[in-house]
C-alpha cells in the first residue's frame, strides 16, 4: 500500500470512472455537431453556396482534440490525487464547442494557420495546463507567502504592457516578445486574485472583528483596507487608462465578492457597488469612450449604423436564432464575405453561438458555465483552511463573472467590454489563463488519502500495544 | 420533405440533446455530492485536544476535529500546525484504520512520543493516549456527537 | 477562539453558499435575456429590412413581383449575365411609391418596407414560416398585390408636370390607397441594374430637387384652407359650435380684420360676403378665415388638439411606408394644447401659423368626412402570395371620429365649397362632367416673397363617396391655379376607370 501525503509526491494511480464517463458523453456529443456542420456545409443554405462533398478536415481537429482530452484524463488518473472529475469534461465541451465555431467561420479572420487550426493548438496548449497543474502542482507556499511579490510582478506587468506594448482597437492590450504576442492583462486577474487569498485570508480575523461604524452602515476597518483600495485603484486606473473596461470591471466585482466571502458582510457589498456607480458616472463625464459605451448600450439602434452597428448586429443574430437557431453552419449570412458581426470571433461568439445553436443552446452553455462556478466554489467551500478557500472561490469567480460580464454585454444587459467568454472566444492568452485557472482548481481539490484500510503487516494491535507501552 | 434537411435536422437536435445529456450526468454527480456532504458533518471520528503549548501555537484547551488522515508538523501544509522548534516540518501523521487510530511518525529529527514512549515508525493509540511532538503534548479524545 | 478546524472560522461556507446562489440568480437573468431576444424580439429584428440575412438573401434570390390592384406587373426581377437577379420598374411615377431595391444601394420605398416578405425571409403566414424550415429550399419569395391603379399613377405624375408636388388617392370605405405619387420622379430600374446603378445614384443623391424624398407620405408643408376641415371636425365634433353657429363680429371683421389679443387677422374674401354673418357651410362655401378663426378661438386649443390627433396628428401614421408626422403647432406653449397664445390658435384654426401637414394625412382628413366620421386605416397591400397560397390584407377601422350625423355636415359643406355659386369661384377646375364632387381648395401663404403652396382636397360621388383625394402643387400659386383643375382631371380619370 503508498500513502499518497500531501508534499510527497508518489505514483499511485487512481481510476476516475465519474470524469471517464463525461467524457464519454463529450466525446459522442462533439462528433454529433461535427456532422451537422459538415452535412449543412454540404447542403449550402439560402445564403452561402454549397461546397461540394462534405469536408473530413473537420473530423481531424475534433480527434486531435478528443485526443488531447483523454490524454488530459490519463495524466490525472496516473497522479492517483483524489480531484475533481467534472470540471474536466465541462472545459471540455465548451472547448470543443469553440472547436466547432472556429471551424465553422471564416478561417482568414486570423493569420497562420487560420482560425481553426490555431484555435485547437491552444485549446490543447490549455489542456496541457490544466492536466499539469492539475497533477503536479502540490504546494502553495509559493502562492501563499509572497503575496506581495506576485502584486508587484502584477503591477509591472501592467505599466511594460502600458510602456511597450501596442495599441489594437484602441485598447493597449498586446505585448510582443519575439515571435509571442500575447494580452497579459490576462494572466494579471489571476495574479491579483493571488494576492487577495493572501491578503484576504491573512487579515480575515481583524476584517471581521473590527470594522468601524459610520452609522449603521460597517465599513472594514481602514488601515487593513486602505492597502487594498490603494492596489485596487492603481490596477483600475490603468486599466481604464489602458481602455480595458471589461478587466477592471471583473476585477472589482470579484474583489466585492470576495470580501463578501470572506467578512460576510452585506454592507460592505453595497458600499462598493455605490463606489461603483458613482465611479462609472464620473467616468461617463469625463471620459469619452466611456460616454461612448453607455449611450450605445442605452440605445444601440439610434446608431445602428455607426457606432452601434455591432451591437445591433448582435441583437439581430440572436433574433435570427430563435428557440432552436439555424444550425451550426446555416446562421451568419456573410456581408461581403465576412460576418455579419465584426470580431465575432473575439467578443461575440456568444452570439454567433445565440443564432446558430438558438436559445436551448444557450441555456446549455451558461449551464456548462454554472457548472464551472459551483464545483469551483465547492471546491473553496470544503477547502482545508481559508488561504485555498479564497483562492478557489477567486478562481471560480474570474471564471464566473468574466462569462457573465461578456454574455451580459453581448445581449445588451450591460454595456459592452471587450473581454473574452472562458474557453470559447478565439485566442491564445485567453485560453492559456483559463487553463491556469482550471488547472489550480482542481489541484486546490485534492481531498487527499481515503480513510486506508487495516495495513497487513501489522497483526493484531497486542504487539503494538506492548511496544507502545512504558 | 427532403431527406438531406430531415438528417440535418436529427443532427442539431442531436448535439442539442448531447449538450443537456453532459448537463444531467453532471447535475447527478452533483447531487450525489450534496447526499455525501450531508451526511459527512458531525460524523467525527475523533478529536485531539492540546495540553501543553509552551509557544501558544496552538493554544492550551483548543480542540481539533480529526479526519481519517492528519498530519501534525511546522509546515504550512501540515494539517495542525505546531509551532515549536523542536517539531520537524511534517512530524507525525494519525491515521484512522479500519476501527482504529495510529499515529505514525515521519522521520522528525527528535521523535514522535506516545504516553512517553517513543514510536518506532507507526503505533496504535487509544482514546486518552497523550502524544508528544517536541514540546507540545496532545491528547486523543471521542468523537463529540 | 478555539478554532474546530485548524486555520478556519465558521461563515465562510455560509458566504460562498449565497454568492454561489446569487450567480446562479444572475444567470438566470442572462437566460430570460436572451429569451427576450430569442423568443419576444424575433420576429421583428429577423424581418427588419436592414438585418444581414435579409440584404443576403436580396443579392441571390429572385423577388417577389408587385402587381397593382388590376394586376398589372409594377416590379419585377431580371437576371444579368452572371445569373444574378435585379429589378425592373414599369415606370417612373410609381418611383415615389415602390422605390427601389438595388445590389449596391440596399432598398427604398415599398421595397423596403417588404424586403423580407419578397426575398422569401418571411411570410404573411406564421405557420408556414415554421413549416418551411423543414425545407430543403427554405426562401418562399411573396408576391404582392397592391391597391394601386398603375394608370391613374401614371395620370397623377402627368397632371403635376414640372412642378413639385404629391397625390394621394385612396378609397375612404376601405382604407386602400390607389395613387400616391410624388414628383419629381426618378427611374427607380436604373438605380436597380447593376450596369448604370452607382451613376444613377449618385445623380439623385445630388439633385436639388430632392426627388428620392417621397414627398406624398413625408413632405410637410402649410396646408392653408384646407386644414379649415380638421378645425371643423374638433369643432363640430367637441361641440363647440353647431352647423348653425354664427359669429356676430364676424362682418365686421371681414372688412377690417379681426383683432385678437392686439393682432388683426385679416381675410381675403370680405369684399364678396358682404356684410352677412355666416353660418357653418357659408364659411366653409366662402373660405371664411374670421369666422374659422372665431370657431377656432371657440373650441380651444387643447380641444382642436386631441380632435387632431384622432385623426392622427402629432405621430407618425400607421402605413406601410415610413410617414412624417403631421402637427397642429410647435408645442411647448402654454396657452391649451400646445398653443402659445390665442392669435397663434387663431391663425392655425384656418391652416397658417406653425401647421404643417403630409398630403397622406390630409386624405385621411378627407377621408373621415366621407365616410360617416370612420377613419379607416389606409394601406398600400392587398394580399401576399407564396407557395401556399394568398393571404389577404383586410380593411380596418383605425379610429371612429365623427357621428354620421356630423360628418354629413361637413361633407355638404364641403360640396358646396366645389359646387356652390361662391365656392366654385375658389375651386375652379375641380368640378366633374358627370359626377358630385365635394371638397376644399387652400392657398397656403409661405411668408416672405415666394408664391403660396396649392391645395385641394375632396371626395366623389358626394353621396356615398367612393374615392378621396389631396392634392399639393409646391408654391403652385391659388389652390385654383394648379391643385383643383388636377383635382378634377384625376376625379374624371377615376370616374373612367372606374367605370362610372
Amino acid at each position: 500500500m503508498s500513502l499518497a501525503l500531501p508534499g510527497m509526491p508518489r505514483l499511485h494511480p487512481r481510476l476516475r470512472r465519474r470524469e471517464l464517463g463525461l467524457l464519454l458523453i463529450v466525446a459522442l456529443a462533439l462528433p454529433v455537431g461535427s456532422a451537422s456542420l459538415a452535412a449543412t456545409r454540404a447542403l449550402g443554405t439560402a445564403t452561402s453556396p454549397p461546397i461540394g462533398g462534405i469536408p473530413l478536415a473537420d473530423g481531424v481537429a475534433l480527434a486531435w482534440y478528443l485526443g488531447g482530452l483523454f490524454a488530459a484524463h490519463f495524466l490525472l488518473v496516473l497522479s492517483g490525487r483524489r480531484t475533481d472529475q467534472v470540471l474536466l469534461p465541462t472545459v471540455g465541451l465548451l472547448g470543443g464547442i469553440s472547436l466547432l465555431l472556429m471551424e465553422r467561420l471564416p478561417q482568414g479572420l486570423a493569420g497562420g494557420l487560420g482560425l481553426g487550426r490555431t484555435q485547437l493548438v491552444w485549446l490543447l496548449v490549455s489542456i496541457g495546463f490544466i492536466a499539469g497543474i492539475g497533477a503536479l502542482v502540490r504546494s502553495d507556499a509559493w502562492l501563499r507567502l509572497y503575496k506581495y511579490s506576485w502584486a508587484a510582478l502584477g503591477v509591472g506587468l501592467l505599466l511594460v504592457t502600458f510602456a511597450f506594448g501596442h495599441d489594437v482597437n484602441g485598447q493597449r492590450l498586446t505585448l510582443t516578445v519575439g515571435p509571442l504576442t500575447g494580452q497579459p492583462s490576462e494572466l494579471l486577474k489571476v495574479i491579483l486574485v493571488v494576492f487577495l487569498a493572501g491578503y484576504l485570508s491573512e487579515n480575515r480575523p481583524l476584517l471581521i472583528e473590527e470594522s468601524t461604524r459610520l452609522g449603521p452602515i460597517r465599513i472594514p476597518p481602514l488601515p487593513y483596507l486602505a492597502p487594498m483600495i490603494a492596489m485596487w485603484a492603481l490596477a483600475l486606473s490603468i486599466v481604464v487608462v489602458q481602455r480595458d473596461l471589461g478587466a477592471a470591471l471583473l476585477f472589482f466585482a470579484v474583489f466585492l465578492l470576495l470580501l463578501y466571502v470572506v467578512t460576510a458582510r452585506a454592507s460592505f457589498v453595497v458600499l462598493g457597488l455605490l463606489a461603483l456607480f458613482a465611479g462609472g458616472a464620473l467616468l461617463y463625464e469625463l471620459v469619452p469612450h466611456v460616454r461612448v459605451r453607455v449611450d450605445i448600450w442605452l440605445d444601440p439602434f439610434a446608431t445602428a449604423s455607426g457606432s452601434g452597428y455591432q451591437v445591433v448586429q448582435a441583437l439581430h443574430a440572436f433574433a435570427r436564432g430563435g428557440i432552436l437557431g439555424t444550425g451550426l453552419g446555416a446562421g451568419l449570412p456573410t456581408i461581403g464575405g465576412a460576418p455579419p458581426i465584426p470580431a465575432l470571433h473575439t467578443d461575440f461568439p456568444f452570439a454567433a453561438l445565440g443564432e446558430e445553436l438558438g436559445l436551448i443552446g444557450i441555456m446549455g452553455i451558461l449551464g456548462l458555465y454554472l457548472v464551472v462556478i459551483e464545483r469551483g466554489l465547492r471546491i473553496a467551500a470544503s477547502a482545508v483552511d481559508d488561504f485555498r478557500a479564497i483562492l478557489a472561490a477567486g478562481l471560480s469567480l474570474v471564471i464566473g463573472v468574466q462569462a457573465f460580464i461578456i454574455a451580459a454585454g453581448n445581449l445588451k444587459l450591460i454595456p459592452l467590454t471587450g473581454i473574452t467568454l472562458p474557453f470559447i472566444s478565439y485566442g491564445g492568452s485567453s485560453l492559456l489563463t483559463n487553463g491556469v485557472v482550471v488547472g489550480l482548481l482542481i489541484a486546490l481539490s485534492d481531498r487527499g488519502a481515503e480513510a486506508p484500510r487495516i495495513p497487513s503487516e501489522l497483526r493484531g494491535f497486542r504487539r503494538l500495544r506492548d511496544r507502545g507501552a512504558a | 420533405m427532403d431527406g438531406t434537411v430531415i438528417a440535418i435536422w436529427v443532427l442539431r437536435l442531436l448535439f442539442l440533446a448531447g449538450i443537456y445529456a453532459f448537463l444531467w450526468a453532471v447535475v447527478r454527480v452533483l447531487l450525489r455530492d450534496l447526499r455525501a456532504a450531508a451526511r459527512e458533518p458531525g460524523a467525527e471520528l475523533g478529536r485531539l485536544v492540546v495540553v501543553a503549548s509552551p509557544s501558544g501555537e496552538p493554544a492550551v484547551g483548543a480542540g481539533f476535529s480529526l479526519d481519517a488522515v492528519t498530519t501534525l508538523g511546522r509546515d504550512v501544509n501540515a494539517t495542525i500546525l505546531l509551532d515549536d522548534e523542536f517539531v520537524s516540518g511534517l512530524h507525525a501523521a494519525l491515521t484512522y484504520r479500519g476501527r482504529a487510530w495510529y499515529v505514525e511518525d515521519l522521520g522528525s529529527t527528535n521523535g514522535t512520543f506516545v504516553n512517553g514512549s517513543p514510536v518506532d515508525d507507526i503505533a496504535l493509540v487509544s482514546f486518552g493516549d497523550e502524544l508528544q511532538c517536541g514540546n507540545i503534548r496532545l491528547r486523543l479524545e471521542r468523537p463529540r456527537r | 477562539m478555539t478554532p474546530d478546524r485548524p486555520g478556519r472560522r465558521p461563515g465562510i461556507g455560509v458566504a460562498l453558499g449565497r454568492v454561489a446562489v446569487a450567480l446562479t440568480v444572475a444567470f438566470g437573468g442572462l437566460a430570460a435575456g436572451a429569451g427576450y431576444w430569442q423568443v419576444v424580439r424575433s420576429g421583428e429584428l429577423s424581418s427588419a429590412p436592414d438585418d444581414a440575412a435579409v440584404i443576403a438573401a436580396g443579392r441571390h434570390v429572385v423577388r417577389g413581383e408587385i402587381t397593382d390592384r388590376d394586376g398589372e406587373r409594377l416590379a419585377w426581377s431580371l437576371t444579368d449575365a452572371n445569373g444574378e437577379p435585379y429589378r425592373k420598374y414599369l415606370s417612373n411615377s410609381l418611383s415615389g411609391v415602390l422605390g427601389y431595391a438595388s445590389r449596391a444601394f440596399g432598398s427604398a420605398g415599398l421595397e423596403r418596407a417588404y424586403d423580407a416578405q419578397l426575398t422569401g425571409i418571411t411570410s404573411a403566414d406564421p405557420v408556414q414560416d415554421l413549416v418551411k424550415k423543414f425545407r430543403a429550399e427554405p426562401s418562399d419569395p411573396q408576391a404582392i398585390q397592391t391597391t394601386l391603379v398603375a394608370q391613374l399613377q401614371e395620370a397623377a405624375v402627368r397632371a403635376l408636370g414640372a412642378d413639385r408636388g404629391a397625390v394621394v388617392m385612396l378609397d375612404p370605405q376601405t382604407g386602400d390607397v390607389l395613387v400616391i405619387a410624388s414628383t419629381p420622379v426618378f427611374d427607380a430600374s436604373a438605380v436597380a441594374d447593376p450596369e448604370t446603378s452607382a451613376q444613377a445614384f449618385g445623380s439623385l443623391q445630388g439633385d436639388p430637387d430632392k426627388p428620392l424624398l417621397p414627398r406624398a407620405t413625408q413632405g410637410r408643408y402649410v396646408p392653408g384652407s384646407v386644414f379649415k376641415i380638421v378645425t371643423a371636425i374638433a369643432a363640430l365634433g367637441s361641440g363647440a359650435v353647431s352647423a348653425d353657429t354664427t359669429f356676430p363680429e364676424q362682418p365686421a371683421g371681414e372688412k377690417n380684420g379681426l383683432v385678437v389679443s392686439g393682432y388683426r387677422v385679416r381675410d381675403g374674401h370680405h369684399g364678396s360676403t358682404g356684410s352677412v354673418a355666416l353660418d357653418f357651410a357659408g364659411a366653409t362655401e366662402a373660405s371664411c378665415n374670421i369666422w374659422y378663426a372665431l370657431a377656432g378661438l371657440r373650441t380651444g386649443g387643447d380641444a382642436l388638439a386631441s380632435w387632431a390627433g384622432k385623426l392622427g396628428f402629432g405621430e407618425p401614421i400607421p402605413f406601410d411606408l415610413r410617414t412624417a408626422a403631421s402637427q397642429v403647432t410647435g408645442g411647448g406653449g402654454s396657452f391649451g394644447g400646445g398653443f402659445t397664445d390665442a392669435v397663434e390658435l387663431a391663425n392655425a384654426a384656418y391652416g397658417q401659423a406653425e401647421t404643417v401637414v403630409t398630403p397622406l394625412q390630409m386624405a385621411l382628413v378627407t377621408s373621415t368626412v366621407a365616410n360617416q366620421g370612420i377613419l379607416m386605416r389606409p394601406h398600400l397591400v392587398r394580399s401576399f402570395t407564396g407557395r401556399a397560397g394568398t393571404q389577404d390584407v383586410d380593411p380596418e377601422v383605425w379610429q371612429r371620429v365623427l357621428t354620421s350625423g356630423q360628418a354629413r355636415e361637413i361633407a355638404a359643406a364641403m360640396q358646396r365649397a366645389v359646387e356652390g355659386p361662391l365656392g366654385r369661384q375658389f375651386t375652379t377646375g375641380a368640378q366633374v362632367n358627370g359626377l358630385t364632387v365635394a371638397g376644399k381648395s387652400g392657398t397656403a401663404e409661405l411668408g416672405g416673397t415666394g408664391e403660396p403652396n396649392s391645395w385641394f382636397i375632396g371626395f366623389a360621388p358626394a353621396k356615398n363617396p367612393e374615392i378621396v383625394i389631396a392634392i399639393v402643387v409646391e408654391q403652385g400659386g391659388r389652390g385654383s391655379e394648379r391643385a383643383a383643375p388636377i383635382g378634377g382631371d384625376l376625379l374624371a380619370a377615376w370616374k373612367a376607370w372606374a367605370g362610372r
